[in-house]
């Protein structure tokens, strides 16, 4: 046995301890809570005393691993694997926590603090409700608990602790023969991607996950409901905690797409990535789940498809999980997914099928005693059209997310299905007639009146939203420009009604505010939320719509042949090659590269890009900017490589966005093969290149004796060059020859900017030879993207106000008493 | 029957049109003999990078030209073709996943998705 030296054990001892205390506590919570629930009042006492205790035991021990992990990270403990794999000393503070979400137990644990918080909440406040509530969150918190057990039952690894050392993973490393490995060694950490070290990847995560957490309030208390036979008070109470959760998940989400926005390069906010699907379908299900539990509220309707949707959204969270973090995904995706083995995707299966197996059992005990309205809804009523509304979400969910299994479907019935080559097409096309469909309903839906609507009202309220919008929705058809014709016109057709929809459903729903709500807040959040939604809506059509290509590569020749799948010509030249300091006209604008500075500490690279519109007509600047995206160099043994981080800059109605898509970094320069060619000179001779000509103005022999700037070579020739470039700029240069101890060597001397470079030889007795090598690799060059995004603005806006509008409703609904409980 | 099971009906019928218009784009997994034998068809390739076969892309000459051999396990090979900016870590890659078709003895790609080597190995540490 080795001691090893300068470890610091007793921290993981500790984070195992709490891994395990939270484990127990856990199990011990869903077992008090389970009996509470079913407890007499005489005997509910003590069992309410346990499940409290041992609940908040588990809560308090998850806030404690997450205290003992963050310390390991901060004190770069890389005895520690989740130490050494997820971080760095170099790294900047404040990413320190994106380390936490890199990883699998990091994440699983931020979901576990979610839940003891929400739980905490829970016990104060949910009342009746506490104990099979806290039941399911119990379970919930055992099963997070266990993804961090790291225990082996037989053969099978159960749960990955984040505390295993690097020594006990991999035993059999030679340096672990040396007891100061960790001084001597394991000095630093493997640092985090660098696709993460970006501020929304420090918050951004955070907010997903509580979104992720709170959708498991309502599904409790839907289970709750069911448990207790209590199908309508379920509904009261899990309302503020839909609309929670929906706002803060929605939040969460174009977060999500901020930070795809700002640092990754695929050059949008959403790109129908699994990862992304995953998160949005468990949204609308919500989303749907909190429309049918209005109508139920209102109307007694919907109830069945209230559980429905509400079960279903939170078991899309846990799917979710399972196709992001098992590994299933395998080759579609762009983000990798470290595949934890199949103990884990067992472990996942096993939870999914707990959490549907719950709510099933509860309602085929109950199912005689759900009540159900026999009454058929009236085509004149809101609550028709809201769940017409639901139903196209639950589709849209089904569509978007039977598409993101096909690796799984692929897996389980021995396919080889994928998406064929325009994967967002194949989504947006249904998603835009979805979104119209969606936008009408969305912008005339609130008119309606529940039970019945007289047409007479509806039409004095809706004519002039109506009329409003159609001369809006032209006049941004007319002069809006929008002509994205890629994909046929029946999809350019579609685009446009959508967008005159989501306008509809912008100014609807702000008319909807004075008109009939005559700007009461206490019944605005609806309306707010529905407006915020247009707003997004509006943004997210124009901007794709509208999505400018600004750097299109004119230079090269259409590629002939290449078609894509409509028969149309394709011309997929999106990179532009931009040479130091020479200006290339690229759109509207003459783009310049003036140059990068590094930060040698993490390896990043500025890149500085000059933009300037000029008037055609009087030449004048209308606008200059610049912009500087930036990229990491990673070093490996074939070169090295950049990963790029876009730049952009930032205008109210559009956001111009540039990423590099190649450097030539002074490493690989090395190794240029082109060779020097030489012509035998004397003074002033000229010798001719590609773009100019090199004048010798002056050639000297120099030796120790009459030189005496010469003292560490016995002989010299030096020489003074004159480049002409053929556009008459001269530049100065001095190549030379040495010889010292009888060997020649020769010093070169560049122009950089007629990327040369100038050599002197001496062959024979007296003949001097120059060298003219025309080196791409001397040439200072970035390869580029550029793209212009209109309206972007809008989509953020939109989404802050649809949040905000969720929180109003929140607000006001705990407030009322008729939401007592 | 009631409204709400038209309803239902017609969403059901909506749903399967929405994806029986998704068998146009169904491509598959292929390997390159499979692609070879359905040129012309938009397949995923899955193969590796020929480590020994030089890899072409010149920025100065052309920012949206990269060409390289591609090997897949069965260890048959073709030329690649992918009309864009040669992407990060390409040489590091274990595998690569590239959509595109056949052209004759050329593979077109429109999009190249790569897999590189987890940062993190066991043989890194092994290594030290």
């Amino acid at each position: 046995m080795i001691k090893y030296n300068g470890e610091h054990l007793l921290i993981g001892q500790i984070g195992m301890f709490l891994t395990l205390l939270a484990f127990t506590a856990a199990l011990l919570a869903a077992f008090a809570n389970f009996k509470a629930a079913n407890a007499n009042e005489l005997e509910e006492k003590p069992w309410r005393r346990l499940a409290r205790i041992s609940f908040l035991t588990n809560a308090v021990s998850v806030i404690g691993l997450f205290v003992v992990l963050y310390l390991i990270i901060y004190n770069h403990y890389f005895e520690y694997k989740y130490a050494h794999s997820h971080s760095k000393r170099s790294l900047d503070m404040q990413y320190l926590l994106s380390c936490f979400w890199e990883g699998q137990e990091g994440s699983f644990m931020l979901w576990a603090f979610w839940n003891a918080i929400l739980g905490a909440v829970l016990i104060k406040w949910s009342r009746k409700w506490e104990y099979p509530v806290m039941s399911v969150m119990s379970i919930l918190q055992l099963f997070l608990a266990s993804f961090l057990l790291g225990i082996y039952f037989f053969d099978i690894r159960i749960g990955t602790n984040p505390f295993v050392l690097m020594r006990n993973e991999f035993p059999d490393a030679p340096i672990f023969q040396d007891a100061d490995y960790l001084t001597k060694y394991l000095t630093d950490g493997n640092g985090l991607n660098i696709l993460l070290q970006n501020y929304w990847m420090v918050i951004h995560p955070p907010v997903l996950f509580l979104g992720f957490a709170s959708a498991a309030v309502p599904y409790a208390f839907a289970v709750a409901g069911l448990w207790k036979r209590d199908h309508a008070g379920w509904v009261r109470a899990a309302m503020p905690w839909a609309l929670f959760s929906a706002g803060i998940l929605g939040l969460g989400i174009m977060m999500g797409g901020a930070w795809a926005y700002e640092s990754l390069t695929f050059g949008g906010y959403w790109a129908w990535d699994p990862v992304e699907n995953a998160s949005m379908v468990p949204w609308l299900l919500l989303v749907a789940g909190i429309h049918t539990m209005l109508i139920f509220q209102s109307t007694g309707h919907s109830l069945k498809s209230s559980y429905l949707f509400i079960a279903l959204g939170y078991l899309l969270v846990l799917y979710s999980t399972f196709l992001t973090r098992t590994g299933v995904l395998g080759d579609t995706s762009v983000h990798s997914f470290t595949g934890e083995g199949n103990s884990l995707y067992w472990h996942l299966l096993l939870m999914q099928f707990v959490f549907i197996a719950l709510p099933l059992a509860l309602y085929w005990r109950d199912r005689k005693n759900v009540p159900v309205v026999v009454k058929e809804e009236s085509m004149n009523s809101r609550e028709f059209w809201m769940f017409v509304g639901s139903l196209l979400l639950l589709i849209s969910a089904v569509y978007i997310i039977v598409l993101t299994s096909l690796p799984f479907i692929n897996k389980l019935i021995g396919t080889s299905w994928a998406i064929g080559d325009e994967v967002e097409y194949v989504y947006n096309r249904i998603m835009v007639l979805v979104t119209i469909v969606l936008a009408l309903l969305t912008a005339m839906t609130q008119y309606f009146k529940y039970k019945d609507t007289t047409r007479k009202y509806l039409w004095s309220k809706l004519l002039v939203p109506t009329v409003i919008s159609a001369v809006l929705g032209a006049l941004v058809s007319i002069f809006g420009d929008i002509n994205y014709d890629k994909f046929g016109l029946g999809y350019l057709v579609a685009i446009h009604v959508a967008l005159w929809a989501s306008i509809y459903t912008v100014v609807a729903n702000a008319f909807y505010l004075g008109s009939v709500l005559k700007w009461k807040m206490k019944a605005a959040g609806s309306s707010i939320t529905h407006f915020g939604f247009g707003l997004m809506l509006v943004g997210i059509l124009i901007s794709a719509s509208k999505k400018e290509l600004i750097s299109q590569n004119l230079t090269g020749i259409l590629v002939k042949g290449l078609r894509d799948n409509k028969g149309k010509e394709d011309n997929p030249l999106e990179n532009m090659t931009l040479i130091y300091n020479t200006p290339i006209p690229m759109g509207k604008y003459m783009v310049t590269y003036l140059g990068d500075s590094s930060e040698p500490k993490n390896n990043k690279v500025y890149f500085k890009i000059n933009f300037v519109e000029t008037d055609t007509v009087t030449n004048e600047v209308k606008d200059q900017f610049t912009i500087t995206p930036n990229a990491f160099m990673i070093k490996s043994e074939t070169g090295s490589n950049l990963s790029s981080n876009p730049g952009a800059k930032h205008y109210l109605t559009s956001d111009v966005f540039v990423y590099i898509t190649s450097w030539m970094s002074p490493e690989n320069a090395k190794k240029d093969t082109s060779e020097f060619k030489y012509t035998r000179v004397s003074q002033g001779d000229t010798v001719f290149y590609s773009n100019g000509y090199v004048l010798v103005e002056d050639l000297v022999r120099a030796n120790k004796n009459d030189n005496k700037d010469l003292p560490l070579v016995d002989s010299a020739w030096l020489s003074k060059l004159n480049v002409v470039s053929s556009q008459g700029v001269g530049f100065k240069s001095t190549p030379g020859y040495f010889v010292q101890k009888g060997f020649g060597f020769s010093k070169a001397d560049t122009v950089m900017e007629q990327s040369l470079v100038l050599n002197l030889e001496k062959r024979g007795k007296d003949d001097v030879y120059l060298g003219v090598k025309e080196s791409a690799s001397v040439m200072r060059y970035i390869t580029l993207k550029a793209f212009r995004f209109p309206l972007i603005n809008l989509l953020w806006l939109g989404t802050v106000i649809m949040v905000i509008g969720f929180m109003i409703s929140m607000y006001f609904r705990l407030k009322s008493k008729l939401y007592a409980i | 029957m009631k409204k709400t099971h038209v309803l239902g009906l017609v969403f059901i019928a909506a749903s399967i049109a929405a994806l029986l218009t998704l068998m146009d784009d169904i491509s598959t997994y292929d390997s390159v003999e499979s692609a070879r034998r359905k040129e012309g068809k938009f397949v995923h390739l899955i193969a590796k990078l020929d480590t020994t076969k030089p890899v072409i892309y010149d920025p100065l000459k052309d920012p949206n030209y990269l060409s390289f051999v591609a090997v897949d396990s069965l260890g048959s090979s073709t030329a690649v073709v992918y009309r864009n900016a040669k992407p990060t870590d390409f040489e590091k890659s274990q595998r690569v996943v590239m959509k595109g078709s056949m052209k004759g003895e050329v593979f077109e790609c429109k999009e190249i998705i790569l897999k590189c080597p987890s940062k993190y190995t066991d043989e890194k540490v092994a290594k030290l």
